[in-house]
């Protein structure tokens, strides 16, 4: 049978130049459609999580639902101390954050204001490497604060300028005191910078009167793959009924979602690409089918099985789609593998989309070998579903009206 | 003549119906799903643009002059009510309202986020853009001490109907200010910005707070179906920054521009493949009747007649699928006009993104129009080289030969 599809294909050429160009071209649209969404919803989670949001996040139960200063950590030390003994944890750091005002000599603003760890915090966000004007944090800067590029226009300030901070400390008190910008950032992010500033928790803990107690712990992984097992372990290891240690994928579920969401999208717009192919390949076997029907009609009454018609048909699509699956997989791999290496650049569209999170105008393809396989795989399901119809024509005919058909 | 061939037209796309009929149901099948997908993304750009005019920028808005680049009250308009009224005697003018707004902090006792206070005349906002329809819980209405709040912020703040919220800034004076609220409603505008920070509160208690004259507003947004109104206004009040909604919302140009793209794109490449599709059952099909036509080149039927039948039977095959694809289309457009995409389950993630949970497509005649010549083009052309192929027929060679 296999033979005598190999014969059939070279001999009925436009239906085999047809197929397979058809299947070739949509082998390499779908690996990298697929590729370059996967890409970007990575590229998008990455980003985020380098900025601030960190892999692994250590809460007290209901301070993210509730909030509150009774909902703020206490004795951070004692479960600092049992962090550091977990396998698979690369670095952590705490943090205590409050919302206030933020006043210049002619403006204010809300502003979030985190109390950070200095030399951990460099190990674990990006806000460090994010560095603009001035200098970063350290143990000991004091009064010093290190303020969002888009904060600092807002309210018209320089390196050097005095800030007035009005907020309330952890124990509900009125806390005020004046910082000095020392250091400006721009991560990308446009929220961010414009809502952002960070004071050394040696300075901040006194002002807040937060010392030992934080907002939460964030935590950063060796292994981002395995950040599951690691929670796994942290919430074995710290035992409490009273603390909640919560993976990337509850922090930022809505953006999980959001991407979800786009996903069912792209594949919707996909599917009509494919949809209409599938139909050509399905009529064009049809057509191949339905002017050979005297052929298998004396293939049948030779002793040919349905089985064997079916074997037949499916050996076709079969070597055609492994031929067109076999140029287009490495022409649509390389093309993945390249973009993941180089990212696509749409100039101001960060800018553009700054709403929206976005805060890089690289769109990076997503090279990953199994993703790659199932696409494949798929384009192959679609090609040999092709054959259905085809070969229920074919069998609707009795052989011997098979042989006078005209 | 014309009437016998095309009925010859006619019967010959039916003499092998399940190939005319596979082909018709791809042309169906395709151009439907082009048209809901089409219908969809339209629906979806148009829905934000539509509630992102309403509930802010108007067609139209006017600010003083460095306002949207500092946003500090001090950048005002001093003479909002007089412009207004000057707007409202304009012709092609339908509506204008006045805003104030001040960033700040809103607080809780528990939870405080960055805000914005808008002040707004409800009345004024309902006849502009409908603001009642923004209700996601609560009341529209302000009473004594009430606010209304964007559903991002509530969701930040923990807030529901009934809680209250506390909100600082800085005044005229430069002076910090607070003033407490009850929250009345909860709104969603699927405009982020207004459903990330947005408080609500009556006009004129917001004056009242920052320190203003009751002629002052911070924006005026007017509503007009003139184009060229914008350019207009712009000279005529030369000394405020005057912009259009595309000039407010590049970010929504982009994504119209975007989608015609990739409408376009999609488009392109859809009916490529029908286009192959048919030419593979046209060119089979005058394979397979290549001794009829011998036979009517040799009976002495002129080639133009031949062409002419080939073609009509292109285009009947062509129309089908296309009356069928509009049909289809047309019941999955209005499916989603009507009911839309249900993605609840994605809620939070879609809201946050302003988008909302059902969304809904729009029908554009241009829709069928542009189909409608594609296919029809696809199918003409789709003709040309098996038509080539009879030409160059010699009939006396083709009729002798075994088919």
């Amino acid at each position: 049978m296999f033979s005598l599809a190999l014969k059939n294909i070279l001999f009925y050429k436009g239906r085999s130049i047809t197929t397979f160009i058809l299947t070739f071209l949509s082998t390499i649209l779908f690996v990298v459609y697929v590729s370059m969404m996967d890409g970007s919803h990575k590229s998008m989670l990455e980003n985020t999580l380098k900025i601030y949001t960190g892999a692994i996040e250590i809460y007290h139960k209901d301070y993210r639902d509730i909030g509150g200063n009774e909902y703020l950590i206490q004795d951070v030390k004692s479960i600092t101390d049992k962090l550091s003994h977990v396998d698979g944890v690369e670095a952590f750091t705490t943090r205590y954050e409050t919302y206030g005002l933020l006043s210049s000599h002619e403006n204010s603003a809300a502003s979030l204001i985190a109390g950070i760890e200095p030399d951990s915090e460099k190990m674990i966000s990006s806000i460090a490497d994010a560095l603009k004007e001035g200098e970063f944090l350290s143990h000991n800067s004091g009064n010093c604060l290190y303020m969002g590029s888009g904060l600092v226009k807002k309210l018209k300030l320089n390196l050097g300028s005095e800030v007035a901070f009005v907020g309330a400390a952890s124990d509900n008190s009125f806390a005020a005191d004046i910082f000095k910008v020392c250091g400006i950032f721009k991560t990308g992010s446009f929220e961010f910078d414009l809502s952002s500033a960070f004071v050394s928790r040696s300075y901040f803990d006194k002002l807040m009167l937060a010392q030992n107690k934080a907002s939460y712990i964030t935590v950063k992984v060796d292994n981002l793959e395995n950040v599951d097992a690691i929670n796994k372990k942290i919430v074995q290891t710290l035992d409490s009924e009273k603390l909640e240690s919560l993976t990337w994928k509850t922090l930022m579920k809505t953006m999980v979602e959001a991407m979800e969401v786009d996903s069912i999208f792209n594949y919707i717009s996909l599917s009509l690409f494919l949809i209409v192919i599938f139909f050509v390949i399905m009529i064009y076997g049809f057509i191949n089918v339905s002017s050979r029907i005297k052929e298998f009609g004396v293939l049948r009454c030779i002793g040919l099985s349905n089985v064997n018609i079916f074997s037949l048909l499916f050996y076709e699509i079969f070597i055609l789609s492994t031929l067109a699956i076999f140029f287009a997989a490495p022409i649509a791999g390389s093309i993945c593998y390249y973009y993941s290496l180089n990212p696509i650049v749409i100039e101001g569209i960060a800018e553009m989309y700054k709403d929206y999170g976005l805060i890089s105008d690289e769109i990076p393809l997503n090279f990953d070998i199994l993703t790659i396989i199932w696409n494949l795989a798929f384009i192959y399901g679609l090609n040999f579903l092709s054959i259905l119809y085809p070969y229920f024509y074919i069998n609707s005919f009795r052989p011997i009206e098979a042989t006078k058909h005209v | 003549m014309f009437r016998l061939i095309l009925k010859i037209a006619w019967k010959n796309s039916f003499a092998r119906p399940s190939r005319t009929i596979l082909l018709v149901v791809m042309i169906a099948v395709s151009m439907s799903m082009m048209l809901g997908i089409q219908g969809l993304y339209d629906g979806m750009v148009k829905n934000m643009a539509d509630k992102n005019k309403r509930s802010d920028s108007g067609d139209i808005s006017i600010f003083a002059k460095d306002y949207r680049i500092n946003r500090d009250i001090r950048y005002r308009i001093k003479n909002a009510e007089l412009i207004q009224k000057e707007l409202k005697n304009t012709e092609d003018v339908e509506a204008v309202v006045l805003r104030i707004s001040a960033d700040g902090l809103a607080s809780t006792a528990r939870k405080s986020s960055f805000a914005q206070i808008r002040g707004i005349d409800l009345q004024a906002e309902e006849n502009f853009g409908a603001f009642s329809e923004f209700l996601k819980s609560g009341k529209i209405e302000f009473g004594k001490r009430g606010a209304i709040v964007g559903i991002e912020l509530a969701k930040t703040l923990k807030l529901k109907v009934g809680s209250k919220v506390v909100f600082s800034t800085q005044d005229s004076n430069g002076e910090i200010n607070s003033m407490a609220f009850k929250v009345k409603a909860i709104v969603q505008t699927t405009n982020i910005v207004l459903d990330t920070s947005a408080i609500y509160i009556n006009l004129e208690k917001l004056r009242t707070f920052l320190g203003l004259t009751p002629h002052e507003a911070t924006q005026i947004a007017l509503k007009s179906e003139n184009k060229k109104l914008s350019e207009k206004l712009k000279s005529k009040y030369s000394s405020f920054d005057v912009k259009s909604f595309f000039e407010l919302q590049p970010m929504m140009k982009m994504m119209e521009d975007m989608m015609v793209i990739f409408n376009s794109i999609t488009f392109f490449i859809v009916m490529s493949v029908v286009f192959v599709g048919i030419f593979g059952v046209m060119y089979v099909s005058v394979l397979d009747r290549i001794r009829e036509f011998g036979i009517m080149l040799s009976i002495g039927m002129q080639y133009k007649y031949i062409r002419l039948q080939i073609f009509l039977e292109a285009i009947v095959v062509g129309l089908l699928g296309f009356l069928s694809g509009a049909v289809l289309g047309l019941v999955l457009l209005i499916y989603l006009k009507d009911y839309g995409l249900d993605f609840s389950a994605f809620a939070d993630a879609l809201e946050m993104w302003g988008y909302e949970t059902i969304i809904y497509g729009t029908i554009k005649l241009s829709y069928f129009t542009t189909t409608f010549f594609a296919i029809m083009s696809a199918s003409v052309l789709s003709v040309l080289i098996p038509l080539r192929k009879i030409k160059k027929l010699n009939p006396i060679e083709v009729i002798k030969a075994d088919k």
